[in-house]
């Protein structure tokens, strides 16, 4: 891959999904590209970018694009974090709530390990809740909607007991439980084109939104947060990475001092909305 | 800093030296395995032991409770589990968090570990992110 190359990578990924491919990445995107170049049938993948270049096909574009985000994740992933989750806020919520079934979204799910681990928290507590996992990548979230995964992923992040309690082993992989799948839904969503990708879901009590803006260009990112902040209900949350902030990004949300990650609606927001 | 420690002696006098560090026993007839682990948990700021069999295990546990145990289930002379439901039942053997390392996956095994007192179960292969996890999950780091 020639820098040149990288360069409409950057250009294009920027586009499209409001995510900075940083220059240091080049190695990283010329090996991930070279399973998508094989589907695709091409030799190589200057052979791919060169088609793409001449002629671009929307399809082949989003494929090479999704390839290119980052996809890590693990299971309950910042203990902090979900500790506020399971200890404060589900049981506030439910009690602010009493019959209602609480909507919880993991925005930018990747493999749906986040999904995973919030349904079972709430389960846990035996809430009445659906979660949805969405993401970009379709080969991430076709992962994620199999709830099927080997033994160095499943123990990344899960207790032996909580992995018996609602993975079942399959072979070599272990897969989400009926009871958890039940409650799981997965659907693909572009968080800067919200409208275009994502059909109307009413809104959300709780949105997790990590590790997804540290990577994208400060445009994208106050995009991102204006279309999560119409989708939360007025007393909702909204859960960012533990080292992630807004600076300054938007003013629809503030941090809650004293747990990391956790955001509400900004009062002032709410006034000029109302 | 920690200060190369000269051959043959024993790790005790280092460790009251340094009062903040913890132990971790590593239990496994695999030298190999005991290795790789050693290096892992070490890097998790813990001093590191090390014990072939249970009654190995158990008898290092007489002299220094360790703070956290990673645990072999299959072992020659004493197997894991046999030497868990034995340390649960010595004076002060409820203290050090047992994480059983094993190439058990079946459920029903987990479960056995669980319940005769293990505090959480690992299932090889494993890695760094893995124990670290697991060492989270006990609330050893």
């Amino acid at each position: 891959m020639s820098p040149e190359d990288f360069d409409r990578l950057q250009a294009l990924v920027a586009t499209r999904t409001g995510n900075r491919l940083r220059r240091d990445r080049l190695n990283l995107a010329e090996h991930r590209l070279g399973p998508v170049a094989r589907r695709a049938g091409f030799d190589s993948v200057d052979v791919m970018l060169a088609a793409l270049w001449s002629k671009p096909v929307a399809s082949l574009a989003w494929e090479i694009i999704e390839a290119l985000l980052n996809g890590e994740t693990w299971f309950r992933r910042d203990r902090a974090t979900f500790r506020t989750m399971t200890e404060d806020l589900l049981p506030a919520l439910s009690q602010a709530r009493p019959g209602r079934t609480l909507k919880i979204w993991s925005a930018g799910c990747s493999t749906g390990q986040e999904a995973w681990s919030l349904a079972m928290a709430a389960l846990d507590l035996k809430l009445d809740v659906e979660v949805l996992g969405s993401d970009l990548n379709r080969i991430a979230l076709e992962k994620a909607h199999q709830g099927a995964y080997t033994g160095f992923e499943i123990q990344r992040g899960l207790s032996a007991a909580t992995m018996v309690r609602w993975f079942q082993p399959q072979g070599e992989l272990w897969t989400a439980a009926d009871p958890l799948k039940r409650v799981v839904r997965f659907e693909r969503a572009n968080l800067v084109d919200l409208n275009a990708t994502s059909p109307d879901e009413g809104r959300f009590d709780v949105i997790f939104c990590r590790h997804v803006l540290t990577d994208m260009e400060p445009a994208a990112r106050a995009l991102v947060l204006e279309g999560l902040e119409q989708r939360l209900v007025d007393d909702g949350c909204l859960f960012l990475g533990a080292d992630e902030s807004l600076n300054g990004d938007s003013l629809a949300f503030r941090p809650v001092s004293g747990r990391r990650g956790l955001h509400v609606k900004s009062p002032t927001f709410l006034q000029r909305a109302a | 800093m920690e200060t190369p420690r000269p051959p043959g002696t024993r790790t005790a006098p280092e460790r009251n030296s340094t009062l903040s560090s913890r132990l971790c026993l590593i239990v496994d007839d695999s030298r190999i395995i005991r290795k790789v682990s050693r290096r892992i948990v070490e890097a998790f700021g813990f001093d590191v032991d090390e014990a072939a069999d249970g009654a190995e295990a158990l008898t290092f546990c007489t002299g220094a409770m360790p703070d956290v145990i990673l645990l072999d289930w299959n072992m020659p002379v004493m197997d894991g589990l046999t030497f868990l439901r034995r340390l649960r039942a010595m004076p002060d053997g409820d203290r050090p968090k047992v994480l059983f390392c094993t190439i058990e996956t079946a459920v029903d095994r987990i479960t056995e570990a669980l319940a005769a007192g293990a505090d959480d179960y690992v299932m090889k292969p494993f890695d760094g992110e893995i124990l670290h996890a697991k060492f989270a999950e006990v609330g050893a780091v």
